[in-house]
């Protein structure tokens, strides 16, 4: 029984190397999620009541843990103006020439949320197509102005791309069909104005482009509005041939054939007046500091960054809100979209300020991450500390709802120093981890990626409550989230102990983003963008949506849509430009590894 | 190099089925949760990583990775498993494989080309191969300059323990570490080969690979096995009483596990799979082995537990698709450590979980006596 007692003594008696931490120590972050995602923050929209009373705590916090404001900044609070909405103020088309018609109804012709407020008077017409231009370096010849001449002119196109092309044609087009890449297109062929027409052929034939949420600050430099399909036959009817209608010319596209042209309109002109009313509001972003504690002589750039941002949805007014019928206009808690970032942040301030450390830690919470990355962006552009004394910038988007272990690191690919220090610092804190080296993430990471900081984004994965007003902080895994904070606390530690600054690393894009790629097709999944698993794991879908009538369910993989293997997100959008509104689509997917195949009828996004 | 990446990326439609209708249904209802938990990520630097075996203290591991910016191939570090620290000790200079932390001693065992003069021209030839934006897929040469050394860490010395032509690799100390088993392909190039031979070099040198014994320095050589067909991945049984290897047939697409006598007397078949099963790993308690198997699909490989006797059929382990290999206790016999793509990509890195000893037995005791899975 000698072999039996030792390996008594090995199985039940050594230590094993990672023993849990022991538990029953307070939790961090509890407190501040719970505060930030309560009822009386409203949702902490930019720029509203909700966000100030956010800042006033996170402001507090900071005080306590005895991070101050920056130098020569006034206070910890930095404000960013940006635009909360647009509406039209009035735009009206006049025709003249063979027909004299004014239009005025906001059914009839409504400026584009990205429009110039402009008047162009009498101006000649050209029907430019779908007015999409393919660049050159896509290898593939497609462009609306080839035969045209339309400076100092007003341009007449169709909304979306050919509608019978074949599916590969179909995918390209798409992606250079955005209404803004169209105006862009039009504007550098010196037009004067463009006018967007949904032909008969397309989804939402002949109505107004409705007024879409723009956070840009000024117009894109040109004017542009979208018609009715009232508007435009009345200005094909100036060519007095029966045959010559809008749907004829359309029809006469809608195989993509690059040499079926535009044409002059030489019977009509346009006078337009555009006006776009855009509600400008300020936004405040965070920043405070705890100083390098024994001077930063020798140290190659004396800072890191810590970040979040703490901004939400208020009550879904923003529009990309994803709640259920019966929860619209409800407070959206946003616990973990972002008041567990925030925390984290929060957390992390208080365990670094009681440390020793080489470099100055710079924190910063955004507001506008929800609008677009606009806090962020606009503290890029406008840094506090300069972008070439940053080391490092760590971020924090959606921490709190750890699952099985896994904690997404993300943007790894923006210096070879992120792999080395996460591979050491998980040593001890033992997460089950994806690696994603693609810093083109959706959240404030970007922003310093674009501006050559190395960067890194913690996640823990999305979920059903996404964006829903059911993003609460109950539902929030605090121990967890407090093991993340330990694990960038470490990696901030080594960061900052290492007098050599990390190198940057430009990552490529992976897809021409110049377009929005599907962005007219509705499905009614929530793609989970934490996994690299092979195909589109499902992490919901949207109650009474296309996916949820086709019987697809969270955790479904798909593989394949209308023919196409899906082996990742990319995929997935790709296809979405390809499928037909109202036409079933093949969709095969992996339920518990299983191979199933469902039919999905994609809807129209409005 | 134990894992068999060059018998994988043989893309063969006819066995992509095998198994696939017969899979043991002997793990009914049981998942990998119930065996595996808190599983994390240790490697996460370089291209891809794998074969880590614990020091016998279990402080630390030895492992073979793709992560020097200045050689393309895989080197040999070690980890501290409480700091994090990670250090190589491998020279730096050509292809190295399979690590063993020699026990009761400050030596580490590995493989190495670096004596090869041609070793800095091809590492440079491949650097710049792929800095041209080219890869190749995946695949494991045999290289026959593979010699297996053993590097003392107080002093740095690197001692040749093997000279032979041909590769000598895949090798392991007994517990008391005054023995290595390892894997030699050496009776392809120390003797007269047949037209037939030939031919079968040509194709394939793993088909020449055979087990082999020596003492631990060096002396002492013999040969173990005589089967034709890839016999390799042996490691001593954790009392040292045994050895335990896979041995594949001729087609190289079917292994099993085995075992037999440090003389290479009593030779046991383990497993009768019906599939490539392979890296065999004993656990302390002498109760099972585990290894991996690509029973569920060719290129599907899963963790699978077998009684020491194989008088039950395997039990499943892992249930995440892809690469799921090279599984090795820790010491203590409380933690699984493997080779997994399941962190995303097709490269594999290496996890660690809290092993569920008692379930084990318990999943075993249940399985269904082994049924001959009879080929041909």
């Amino acid at each position: 029984m000698k072999r039996a007692l030792v390996l008594a003594t090995l199985l039940g008696l050594a230590p094993a190397l990672y023993a849990q931490a022991p538990a029953a120590v307070a939790s961090r972050t509890k407190t501040h999620v719970t505060t930030l995602a309560s009822d009386a923050f409203e949702g902490r929209l930019s720029g509203s009541a909700g966000e100030q009373r956010a800042s006033d705590y996170i402001i507090s916090e900071l005080q306590r843990v005895g991070a101050k404001p920056l130098p020569g900044q006034d206070g910890y609070r930095v404000p960013f103006e940006f635009t909360a909405g647009s509406r039209d103020g009035g735009s009206w088309v006049r025709l003249g020439g063979r027909v004299m018609q004014r239009f005025e109804q906001r059914a009839d012709i409504q400026a584009l949320s990205f429009s110039d407020n402009a008047d162009v008077s009498d101006a000649p017409v050209v029907f430019a197509g779908y007015g999409i231009v393919v660049p050159d370096s896509q290898g593939f010849a497609y462009d609306s102005y080839a035969t045209l001449d339309v400076k100092d002119k007003v341009v007449l196109v169709l909304r979306y791309f050919p509608e019978d092309a074949e599916a590969k044609t179909k995918g390209i087009l798409s992606r250079y069909s955005d209404l803004r890449y169209k105006a862009m297109a039009a504007r550098q062929h010196g037009a004067r104005a463009i006018l967007i027409v949904a032909g008969p052929n397309s989804p939402n034939a002949g109505e107004i482009v409705p007024m879409s949420f723009d956070t840009a600050l000024a117009g894109s430099g040109i004017a542009a509005a979208s018609i009715s399909g009232a508007v435009a036959d009345a200005m094909f009817a100036t060519f007095g041939d029966p045959g010559k209608t809008l749907k004829a010319a359309q029809t006469a596209l809608d195989d993509a054939n690059p040499h079926a042209a535009g044409f002059e309109m030489p019977n009509v002109t346009v006078t337009i007046h555009t006006d776009v009313v855009r509600e400008k509001k300020t936004g405040h972003n965070i920043l405070a500091y705890l100083p390098a504690s024994s001077g930063t002589t020798g140290v190659q750039k004396p800072w890191i960054g810590i970040g979040a941002h703490y901004d939400h949805l208020g009550r879904g007014e923003v529009g990309n809100s994803l709640a259920e019928k019966g929860d619209i206009g409800k407070v959206h808690h946003g616990a973990d979209d972002n008041a567990s970032g925030t925390s984290a942040v929060l957390a992390l301030a208080e365990s670094l300020a009681s440390q020793p450390r080489k470099r100055n830690l710079l924190f910063q919470f955004w507001s506008g991450e929800e609008l677009g990355l606009v806090g962020s962006s606009a503290y890029v552009a406008h840094p506090a500390v300069p972008l070439d004394q940053m080391a490092a910038y760590l971020n924090f988007d959606m921490v709190g709802r750890m699952q099985d272990n896994k904690l997404s690191v993300q943007a790894t690919g923006s210096s070879p120093v992120w792999s080395r220090l996460v591979e050491q610092a998980n040593i001890s804190a033992g997460f089950d981890l994806q690696v994603q080296p693609d810093p083109y993430q959706p959240t404030d990471v970007a922003s310093f990626n674009q501006a050559s900081v190395p960067c890194i984004n913690f996640f823990t994965g999305t979920h059903v409550d996404y964006h829903k007003p059911t993003d609460t902080a109950d539902k929030i895994n605090f121990e967890d989230l407090d093991r993340i904070v330990d694990f960038a606390a470490a990696i901030v530690k080594r960061l900052g102990d290492t007098p050599e600054a990390p190198t940057f690393t430009k990552v490529e894009q992976k897809t021409d983003t110049s377009g929005r790629a599907g962005v007219r097709i509705f499905t009614g999944t929530i793609p989970d963008y934490s996994t690299d698993v092979k195909g589109l794991l499902l992490s919901g879908v949207i109650g009474g949506g296309p996916a949820e009538q086709a019987g697809l369910q969270k955790g479904d993989v798909i593989v394949e849509i209308a023919g196409q293997t899906i082996t990742n997100i990319y995929d997935y959008t790709y296809a979405l430009d390809v499928l037909k509104i109202g036409q079933a689509a093949k969709v095969v997917y992996l339920r518990n590894g299983e191979r199933r195949e469902t039919m999905l009828t994609p809807a129209a996004r409005k | 190099m134990r894992p068999l990446h060059l018998v994988v990326a043989i893309a063969c439609a006819a066995v992509a089925q095998l198994g696939a209708a017969a899979v043991q249904n002997t793990s009914a209802g049981l998942q990998e949760r119930d065996f595996l938990t808190r599983v994390r990520r240790l490697t996460v630097e370089g291209r891809r990583a794998g074969e880590g075996y614990y020091s016998p203290d279990g402080k630390r591991m030895v492992f073979q990775s793709e992560r020097d910016p200045a050689n393309p191939w895989y080197q040999i570090y070690t980890l501290d498993l409480t700091s994090g620290d990670v250090k190589r000790i491998s020279p730096g200079i050509g292809k190295t494989t399979c690590a063993y932390f020699r026990p009761n001693s400050d030596q580490i065992l590995f493989s190495s080309t670096h004596l090869d003069p041609k070793s800095k021209q091809l590492q440079d030839d491949e650097l710049a191969f792929r800095a041209s934006g080219q890869q190749r897929r995946y695949s494991w040469d045999y290289d026959p300059e593979m010699d297996i050394f053993a590097l003392s860490e107080k002093t740095g010395s690197l001692t040749r323990l093997t000279t032979a032509r041909g590769y000598d690799a895949e090798s392991a100390y007994s517990p008391d570490g005054q023995w290595i088993v390892f894997t030699s392909m050496r009776d392809a190039y120390n003797r007269q080969l047949n037209a037939t031979e030939k031919a079968a070099l040509e194709r394939d040198p793993s088909l020449f690979a055979e087990i082999y014994i020596m003492k631990a320095d060096g002396s002492g050589q013999k040969r173990l096995t005589a089967e034709w067909g890839y016999d390799g991945g042996p490691f001593f049984t954790h009392d040292g009483t045994r050895i335990v290897w896979r041995h594949f047939d001729e087609s190289g697409l079917y292994a099993d596990i085995w075992t037999m006598k440090l003389d290479g007397t009593d030779q046991r078949q383990v497993t009768t799979f019906g599939s490539m099963s392979w890296s065999p790993f004993a656990h302390p308690s002498g109760e099972y082995f585990i290894f991996s198997s690509n029973k569920l699909g060719f290129e599907n490989f899963e963790l699978f537990i077998v009684d020491t006797a194989g008088t039950k059929e395997p039990v499943r382990v892992t249930y995440t698709d892809g690469f799921d290999s090279l599984p090795v206790f820790s010491p203590d016999g409380t933690q699984l450590s493997w080779t997994s793509t399941r962190g995303g990509g097709s490269e594999g890195q290496i996890f660690l979980a809290q092993w569920n000893h008692q379930k084990a037995l318990e999943a075993l005791r249940n399985a269904p006596p082994r049924t001959m899975n009879v080929r041909k």
